[in-house]
């Protein structure tokens, strides 16, 4: 097999690189040796590499599996996100932080808790803050749910009729400079302690963004696109479902990727301001602080922070998947 | 839904003097003003235009003649003071109703989410009445089915005689400037619309896919001779196409003169090398120079 592909590739010129590529799915690491040596394509390989050990060798015995197929893919010897280039920055700057925590912390337990504490309760109440993220994503969703659908359907409804935008605009805007954690007390008030305030919150906050951000995106039709519509006398809805729609989906998404993190944000804020139910990571960080437990406290903020990475993780999949052809993603490869 | 996309301009509808005698084989452009509000000097001043069905016409002239204001009333899409404007006896409202208008503006106006097949099949998604009427029209006075005009019905083929069928599936954003004006030249004419609107839809191109573009437009035009009106800013264009050009000046917008190009059709690469060609390019030349010169002066008119 490695004699097959080489070779091919001796045959002469980058047209031979298919061949590499079939050859490397089976027999990975002698090609390796191979691709490596035709840097740039046109130059006969010299069989020789492919045989020596040597290089066949080492890359067996550094590289991961990751390796072997973006050698043969690419010039560079690393994909990019295992590049030193890329991850090393990271690195250093996350060990100089828990470096840094850790000396804080042995010198005051009340700024911050040691690291390996809150580790050590990551891992041993993991059930307790799992079922506490549960309850605060709960309201996140929800509260998110409520919040985009309302915005989302107010947008389509201000794009069409002018008169409610006139009508409606002020009072959204003054609704977004209104600080909602004030108006949290007043919603326990009406609604008692139950999940029902929180949710409110949570849809108030994640609301305006996607209002704006879609009135945007119904709003961004090119000119000569309308009037090809508007030659072929396409209605009203034909031009918002086929037209304004779609044009508006990057803003929407955009808002999205605001507004996600945003609802868990909401439900926290909410839990500290409404408590009541014994639930949730904002509540549990409001007790945590009470008993002076850091710990629990920063346990419990981590699982918040997981959580953002993830509903960015989501969205940044989901902009991928519908927004393939929206100049944003274009050479945003690998 | 009863009301319409982008509301036609009121004076397009209602405009329509009694007087004017609707004329069902041609275009016809009556006495047609328009100043657009904040500026002193007409767009459009009295422009008389004929256009009989079926030939090819070209507006030519230094911007601000209004060539585009022109083209965009005749769309329906800009409404004007006064004058009128009937498409085969029709309004451009009523055009544009019956999915008769297609329109080729300077962008490709393409809708990037969708593939080059599906961008050529949107004119048949929308305003699906119009395309029922048309069906029913057609079997009760059945057209002599012809092969060529047939092709533009189908999409495949209609891809094939713009050379996209490779490029059927990709998107707008994978394709150049000029395979994505021949995706919105493919678009239009799937439409087999009674009367082609082109604004400007080679400008953006260098100038070797112009020229490509250019004969492909000629041949497309060969096999279904629909009534076009081509606003253009070059001469050798404007010559090459038409069977007429209307030169147009500037301040205010009028009518300069209606040049016939009387050039053997069909045409191919070796008319466009012809003596003759380049004749009445000269003639295109000196009538525009005539026109630039005339600028804000009164003007003879010439209409067609």
């Amino acid at each position: 097999m490695a004699a097959h592909g080489t070779s091919t590739a001796q045959d002469g010129t980058s047209a031979a690189s298919p061949h590499v590529y079939t050859a490397s799915a089976a027999h990975g690491h002698a090609v390796t040796a191979v691709t490596d040596t035709t840097p740039a394509g046109g130059t006969p390989v010299v069989p020789a590499p492919a045989e020596q050990p040597g290089p066949a060798l080492s890359a067996q015995t550094t590289s991961p599996a990751g390796r072997v197929s973006a050698t043969s893919r690419g010039r560079s010897r690393f994909p990019r996100s295992l590049r030193p280039s890329t991850w090393l920055p990271t690195t250093v700057s996350v060990v100089v932080v828990a470096l840094a925590w850790s000396w804080v912390a042995s010198e005051n337990k009340y700024l911050l808790p040691p690291l390996s504490a809150v580790g050590d309760l990551l891992v041993e109440d993991s059930a307790l803050f799992a079922s506490n993220a549960w309850a605060t994503l709960q309201i996140a969703i929800v509260g998110l749910g409520i919040g985009f659908g309302a915005a989302f359907v107010l947008a389509v409804v201000m794009s069409e009729i002018g008169v409610l935008r006139r009508a409606i605009m002020p009072l959204a805007i003054v609704l977004n400079v209104t600080p909602v954690v004030a108006l949290a007390p007043a919603l326990v008030v009406a609604f008692g302690f139950g999940m029902t305030p929180k949710v409110i919150v949570t849809a108030i906050i994640t609301f305006f963004p996607v209002l704006i951000n879609v009135t945007t995106g119904l709003r961004s039709v090119p000119v000569p696109v309308l009037h090809v519509f508007s030659t072929l006398h396409a209605s009203r809805l034909e031009v918002l479902l086929r037209l304004r729609m779609p044009s508006a989906l990057p803003f929407t998404l955009a808002a999205l990727r605001v507004v996600l993190p945003l609802s868990i944000v909401g439900a926290v804020v909410a839990e500290f301001v409404a408590p009541g139910s014994s639930s949730g990571l904002g509540t549990m960080i409001k007790t945590s602080a009470a008993n002076s437990q850091l710990a629990q406290l920063y346990a419990a903020i981590a699982w918040l922070a997981a959580m953002g990475v993830v509903m960015l993780l989501l969205i940044t999949v989901i902009e991928k998947r519908l927004l393939f052809w929206h100049e944003s993603q274009q050479g945003a490869t690998s | 839904m009863s009301a319409e996309a982008v509301a036609p301009a009121p004076g397009a509808a209602g405009a329509l003097a009694p007087h004017v005698v609707a004329d069902p084989d041609h275009i016809v452009v009556r006495g047609l003003h328009k100043t657009y509000p904040g500026t002193s000097v007409a767009a459009l001043s009295d422009v008389e235009l004929v256009v009989p069905r079926g030939t090819f016409v070209s507006l030519i002239g230094p911007s601000g003649c209004g060539k585009s204001t022109l083209l965009r009333a005749v769309a329906g899409l800009e409404g004007f003071d006064d004058g009128s404007i009937t498409i085969f006896g029709a309004t451009p409202e009523e055009a544009c109703t019956a999915k008769s208008v297609g329109l080729v503006p300077q962008a490709p106006a393409l809708l990037p989410w969708l593939t080059v097949r599906q961008n050529v099949e949107l004119p048949h998604k929308v305003n699906r009445r119009a395309d029922r009427r048309r069906a029913e029209r057609e079997r009760k006075h059945p057209v002599p089915s012809s092969p060529g005009l047939d092709a533009f019905a189908d999409v495949d083929s209609l891809l094939d005689m713009v050379n996209l069928t490779d490029a059927a599936d990709k998107h707008p954003g994978a394709l150049s400037g000029g395979m994505q004006q021949r995706v919105a030249i493919a678009r239009a004419f799937g439409l087999r619309p009674e009367i082609l609107l082109m604004d400007e839809p080679f400008s953006a191109l260098d100038e070797f896919t112009r020229e490509a573009l250019r004969l492909q437009l000629l041949t497309l035009w060969q096999r279904m001779r629909t009534t076009v009106l081509f606003v253009t800013h070059s001469v050798r264009e404007a010559v090459t196409l038409s069977d007429q050009v209307v030169v147009m000046s500037a301040r205010p917008g009028q009518v300069h003169e209606v040049i016939d190009v009387d050039l053997p059709r069909p045409r191919g690469a070796d008319v466009l090398l012809s003596p003759q060609l380049h004749t009445i390019e000269d003639r295109v030349r000196a009538s525009l120079q005539g026109a630039w010169e005339a600028g804000a002066a009164p003007v003879d008119l010439v209409a067609g």
